[in-house]
């Protein structure tokens, strides 16, 4: 029964996740600015890869060192590069 | 499982197609960095799916440090830009 119930959970977070990615990555195709595109994206990209990667994690246990490691590697290194991408693609004001 | 390599194939087909359709560069880095990221979770859910762990090092690795080039990258284009 246990069992049963970690495969549903899982297989959830994995489509939530594949959701998210084309929920945020659909927009990226259309006219709209630079910082609307990065606020989708950077939703899609964090939270549905982190959705996804913890339904692998429900579903294979084993291997939890690498998915933490993978958990954390998404959630800093995407957030830095969507500041990054945000700070550099907007123009300063010239004083 | 295999079956979310299939849709994950076809999401990440849409970064690919807008970053040359687009001229901007922005736009263009916007699209890089979320074909890296996906290509990174890609590898991961391969890597879990063979039980094999050096895939999945693999994996990160091109999650840290396709993202941390990215951002240098971006820094260049900023200085080239003013």
């Amino acid at each position: 029964m246990i069992d049963q119930l970690i495969n549903i959970v899982s297989y959830g977070c994995i489509v939530v996740g594949l959701v998210f990615w084309l929920w945020g990555t659909w927009p990226l195709v259309g006219p709209r600015s630079v910082l609307y595109k990065l606020h989708t994206l950077s939703v899609a990209d964090t939270l549905g890869s982190v959705a996804i990667v913890v339904g692998l994690l429900l579903k294979i246990p084993s291997e939890w060192p690498l998915l933490i490691m993978a958990l954390i590697a998404l959630a800093i290194w995407n957030t830095i590069l969507g500041y990054v991408l945000a700070y550099c693609s907007t123009e300063e004001p010239n004083d | 499982m295999n079956w979310i390599l299939g849709p994950m194939l076809l999401i990440l087909l849409i970064p690919i197609y807008e970053s040359f359709q687009d001229e901007d560069i922005w736009q263009k880095m916007l699209a890089f960095a979320s074909v890296s990221t996906k290509t990174s979770i890609m590898i991961l859910v391969i890597s879990v799916l063979r039980d094999d762990w050096m895939i999945g090092v693999v994996g990160v690795l091109v999650l840290s440090v396709g993202n941390a080039s990215l951002m240098l990258l971006a820094q260049v284009l900023k200085r080239v830009n003013e």
